[in-house]
């Protein structure tokens, strides 16, 4: 039975200039039971669908024309006290950014429970003990009803806003990017709890997210929106596998994956389409490498394929098996194929020796008095890396295991408390006394996010000329040295960027201006801080393969730190995984991504979603949290989590050539793959079911 | 002993020292002013050489500096504020009635214009863009960009002198001989003497409310939080009450503040409505170079500020949880 029928809605937003036509003629059904999926990039038109399904439309947003039908009722003909009625009773929400959307000064319990109390009649009492019952379904700890969002982690707090969804058990659950910005193992773990709960209350699901690889697991039918039209939809199975719109299949392959280092992602070349009119011709047109002129007249209704739940938007439907053949090959897009020719690297660039970062925690009067010594929190522990010319070294980890402040520490922007570092042949105290200049020129650093890092009352030239004034650095060739730098990083032709701002651009423009203003000194090093973790699936890509061939061409070293093992995989020669401060693992990419030796790392390759939905994957749940960094343990201190973890393992700490050789090593007294009759794989399978729910719930 | 023992006890020693720097920093300032209490009499020709030495002495100017401080702190600290020189009265005697006068008079102003106009603000702020918006941001700015005592004379002809709907002047009417506060303040006539004062005091703290609170509130409307109540189905004057609930913090923090300042009177105000207040008091003790009386005056103002202050700082830990987890100041 269908619960939810949108017919045609259209939505615009009224901006000073003309009105943005985000949502334009969406029409979808769910049926009872069902998971359903929205896709798209950012500027597709998903969220909106889901805030005009809510109610939730910004001031300057309105629903054009359309209908939005809910068992049986139209929800755009609602008055605003009866659509109040239908949001949580029979409509949930799980929103996107799990760390700001709880009420920082309600205590968690106290929010759930307001929700129940605004729609039931119900005495407090049995208000709190729902909360606690629900807060034992998400697997959290029913005695923190009274904690406030801040003593939680981000996991915890989305599992918060889950159990609040549940709260009435609503015939539909909205979760928009329910897992954005959390980490993959976090991640896997909410994905799997909202399955779970979903099947047990026998709701229905809509899920929005740019993560193909989510929805392939977990829904049943989708649609993929792009521009504000739906380009394909139907169920995943076939929409995913054989993709019948350009569209899909460019989204497709640009998702970059874990087990296909061999080939390059292909990304889809241009930006989204600008929303400033209604749409006369076919949305996707301009980056469409099959458009031909009947595409520039009308935008394609959408056609049924026959006999299989699938639809797709496009005029050349028909011949979409040899589209899908043509779009595997970079060619199509019109990317140059530089092919992978394996460059030679050079010499050490950068190399450290045992390097810590410990920061010393704040400690009472009395224990200073006492000269106690203070808890450290070892962000940086010991950590012995060497990069060379023409190298990607991957750092790859959790959040909270250090690997941001390693690259501070590494750019010297955190004072090393310990170790040594030696940046092209000098010790570190080299620079710090009196060559800082000289450092700051041959080593950039390019930050996770492009919004916050260019200033934005400067044009493109001057932020890319910026570092050359300080410098001294090429002056009297200034313009020519700022055109060639953006020319490098794909801003072609650099005259027509050179005079505009920040907001000007897109996204992944301004994290190409970031880029182009660390080159532009020609440094012979660069960490980059997680600087894809705000792009769409396209531009990462379009940054992934411009920081590789950076380091092919241009012979500098590359560390890139980032949580998300996929797209490192794509880019780095080696890799070095981290958890709580130390490497644990370390070595060529490939090996690591095909014969982990680390549990640790076996479980975060095992974390990242398949985007194909015919492809099973065994989930491994670590069970808790990291410990806290003050207080380690003895021994291994992965050991709490460890599936594999036996006496040894707590006694004594494995160092980092516990196992294999110079290619690939890691710390590990049982790794993967050896003659262990416990290997993950099994571990997991064994404790499935009922002793995995348990031991998930321990922590978040 | 918890984190929030450890952040009250850490808040009360700051009390305290700055308590003994503002003491001490009255005490410096007043013996760098030029002249002492004496002087007038002496150049009027009253008092010969033998007969200053002799006050002095009694009064205790005589010793060394230091000695004069070591006496003068352990007399604040126990309160005791020692006599009047020009009035011949203890000070506490002399300050007391004109501290409650104004008290009485602005305290209520100060709770009323809080509550009132941090509504109001809020309200507004939802509203952005309404007309509701603009005039009450005008209107407010206007009365508090307008010196006190030009809306003062203003009320008073108005009020006062064309409508002639209550008093331009004091506190009570001349002929009354009230005893006590409660003679003085349960009255009709003193209700009648009160509310021009109240009411200008109420419009002139009206304007920082007021925009605190729309700040506030215009800052957290598009917050996602607020989204989710909006989706739970809340109403838009209980979404309205929860960011209210989380922008009060900078509103307290102003009122707390303001409430300090309070002990200091509104001196402009007391002068024009002739009120028998604190601020007066002080400009005159001032002027005539009363010692005793305007280290008391003062040292019952820093104090008042202090401790409004620490108040403040155990307000938050009850309005905000995130403070009192992370009030120790680490990190």
């Amino acid at each position: 039975m269908t619960l939810l029928e949108v017919d045609n809605l259209k939505v615009t937003y009224q901006t000073d200039d003309d009105p943005v036509h985000a949502v334009n003629d969406v029409s979808f059904t769910i049926d009872e039971g069902v998971n359903y999926g929205l896709a798209g990039e950012s500027g597709s038109g998903k969220s909106t669908v889901a805030e005009a399904l809510l109610g939730l439309l910004p001031g300057n947003g309105t629903v054009e024309r359309g209908t939005i039908e809910f068992d049986g009722k139209d929800l755009t003909s609602l008055s605003a006290a009866e659509r109040r009625d239908v949001l949580w009773e029979d409509i949930a929400y799980i929103p996107q950014s799990a760390m700001d959307s709880l009420d920082p000064v309600m205590s968690t319990g106290d929010q759930i429970a307001q929700a129940i109390h605004t729609h039931r009649n119900v005495t407090d009492t049995k208000a709190c003990e729902r909360v606690r019952e629900l807060f034992e379904i998400v697997g959290l700890d029913p005695n923190r009803v009274d904690d406030y969002p801040h003593e939680f982690s981000g996991g915890m707090r989305q599992r918060v806003t889950i159990a609040m969804a549940l709260a009435l058990e609503p015939d539909l659950i909205i979760a928009d990017e329910p897992t954005t910005g959390l980490d993959v193992i976090v991640q896997d773990k909410i994905i799997d709890k909202i399955l779970e709960i979903q099947e047990r209350m026998d709701s229905s699901l809509l899920l929005i997210t740019h993560e193909i690889g989510v929805i392939a697991e977990t829904c049943d039918e989708l649609s993929i929106l792009y521009g504000g039209k739906v380009m394909e939809q139907g169920s995943v199975d076939n929409v995913l596998v054989n993709p019948t719109n350009p569209y899909t299949m460019g989204l497709k392959n640009s998702f970059p994956e874990i087990d296909e280092e061999d080939e390059d992602p292909v990304a889809i070349p241009g930006s989204p389409p600008n929303l400033n009119g209604e749409p006369t011709s076919c949305v996707f047109q301009d980056r469409c490498p099959f458009a031909t002129d009947e595409c520039g007249e009308s935008h394609p209704d959408p056609v049924e394929l026959p006999n299989r739940n699938h639809r797709s938007a496009c005029h050349r439907v028909k011949e979409s098996a040899q589209m899908r053949q043509a779009a595997d090959d970079p060619e199509t897009w019109d990317i140059p194929d530089d092919g992978d020719s394996e460059s030679d690297r050079g010499e050490v660039i950068l190399e450290t020796d045992a390097l810590e970062k410990h920061y010393e925690q704040s400690q009472s009067l009395l224990s200073k008095v006492r000269g106690e010594d203070p808890d450290h929190v070892k962000a940086v522990d010991g950590i012995s890396l060497s990069v060379r010319r023409s190298e990607v070294l991957g750092v790859a980890g959790e959040s909270g295991c250090g690997k941001s402040t390693l690259g501070e520490t590494m750019a010297l922007l955190e004072e090393p408390t310990g170790g040594e570092l030696v940046f092209d042949g000098e010790p570190y105290e080299y620079y710090q006394d009196g060559n800082q200049r000289e450092f700051r020129r041959k080593m950039q650093i390019i930050f996770q996010d492009p919004f916050d890092s260019l200033n934005p009352r400067q044009t493109v030239r001057k932020l890319v000329g910026e570092p050359l004034t300080i410098h001294d650095y090429r002056t009297d060739e200034k313009e020519q040295a700022i055109v060639e730098t953006l020319e490098k990083v794909g801003l072609t032709p650099a005259e027509e960027y050179l005079d505009q701002y920040p907001h000007e651009l897109s996204g992944g423009q301004r994290q190409r201006v970031a880029v182009a203003k660390a080159l532009v000194l020609d440094p012979d090093f660069l960490i980059c801080d997680e600087p894809a973790s705000m792009l769409d699936v396209s531009l990462k890509v379009n940054l992934l393969n411009l920081l590789r061939g950076l380091a092919d061409t241009e012979d500098i070293g590359i560390v890139y730190i980032s949580h998300d093992l996929a797209s490192l995989v794509q880019v780095s020669d080696r890799l070095a995984v981290m958890y709580l401060g130390r490497v644990i693992e370390e070595g060529d990419v490939n090996h690591i991504a095909t014969q982990p030796s680390h549990p640790y790392t076996a479980s975060l390759l095992s974390a990242a979603p398949e985007k194909d939905p015919t492809a099973d994957r065994t989930r491994v749940l670590l069970e808790g949290e990291p410990p806290d960094p003050v207080d380690l343990p003895s021994g291994c201190a992965f050991a709490p989590r460890c599936p594999k973890a036996q006496e040894s393992c707590w006694e004594s700490e494995p160092a980092i050539d516990e196992t294999g050789d110079e290619r690939h090593q890691a710390a590990c007294y049982f790794p993967e793959g050896d003659d262990d009759p416990t290997t993950v794989d099994t571990s997991a399978t064994d404790s499935d079911g009922a002793s995995s729910i348990n031991a998930d719930s321990i922590g978040d | 002993m918890t984190k929030f023992q450890r952040f009250l006890l850490k808040r009360l020693a700051i009390s305290v020292l700055l308590t003994l720097v503002a003491v001490s920093v009255i005490f410096v300032v007043l013996r760098l002013l030029p002249g002492s209490p004496f002087e007038a009499l002496v150049t009027s020709g009253n008092l010969n050489q033998e007969q200053i030495t002799e006050i002095r002495a009694m009064y205790g100017l005589d010793e060394p500096m230091w000695r004069q401080y070591v006496n003068y702190l352990t007399s604040l600290l126990t309160f005791q504020f020692g006599y009047s020189i020009l009035r011949s009265q203890p000070v506490w005697a002399v300050l007391e009635p004109r501290l409650i006068n104004s008290l009485i008079l602005l305290v209520p102003a100060l709770v009323t214009t809080a509550i009132l106009s941090s509504l109001l603000g809020m309200y507004a702020g939802w509203n952005r863009g309404s007309r509701l918006e603009k005039f009450s941001i005008v209107s407010t700015t206007l009365l508090r960009s307008t010196p006190v005592f030009i809306t003062a004379i203003f009320f008073i002809i108005v009020f006062a002198y064309n409508l002639e709907l209550a008093p331009a002047l004091g506190m009570r009417s001349i002929r009354a001989t009230p005893d006590g506060y409660i003679e003085t303040f349960a009255s009709l006539d003193f209700l009648h003497h009160y509310l021009l004062p109240f009411a200008v005091a109420v419009l002139y703290y009206s304007g920082d409310f007021l925009l605190l609170a729309r700040n506030g509130v215009v800052e957290k409307r598009g917050s996602e939080f607020l989204k989710l109540h909006r989706a739970k189905g809340l109403t838009e004057m209980e979404q309205l009450a929860r960011a209210g609930r989380n922008s009060m913090l900078p509103i307290l923090t102003y009122f707390t503040l303001r409430l300090g300042m309070i002990f200091q009177g509104l001196i402009l105000l007391e002068v024009v409505f002739s009120w028998p207040g604190i601020g007066r008091e002080l400009v005159l003790a001032i002027q005539q170079q009363d010692y005793p009386l305007v280290q008391a005056a003062v040292f019952i103002m820093a104090l008042a500020v202090i401790l409004a202050n620490l108040a403040a700082d155990v307000l938050y830990a009850y309005f905000d949880p995130t403070v009192s987890a992370s009030g120790g100041g680490s990190a």
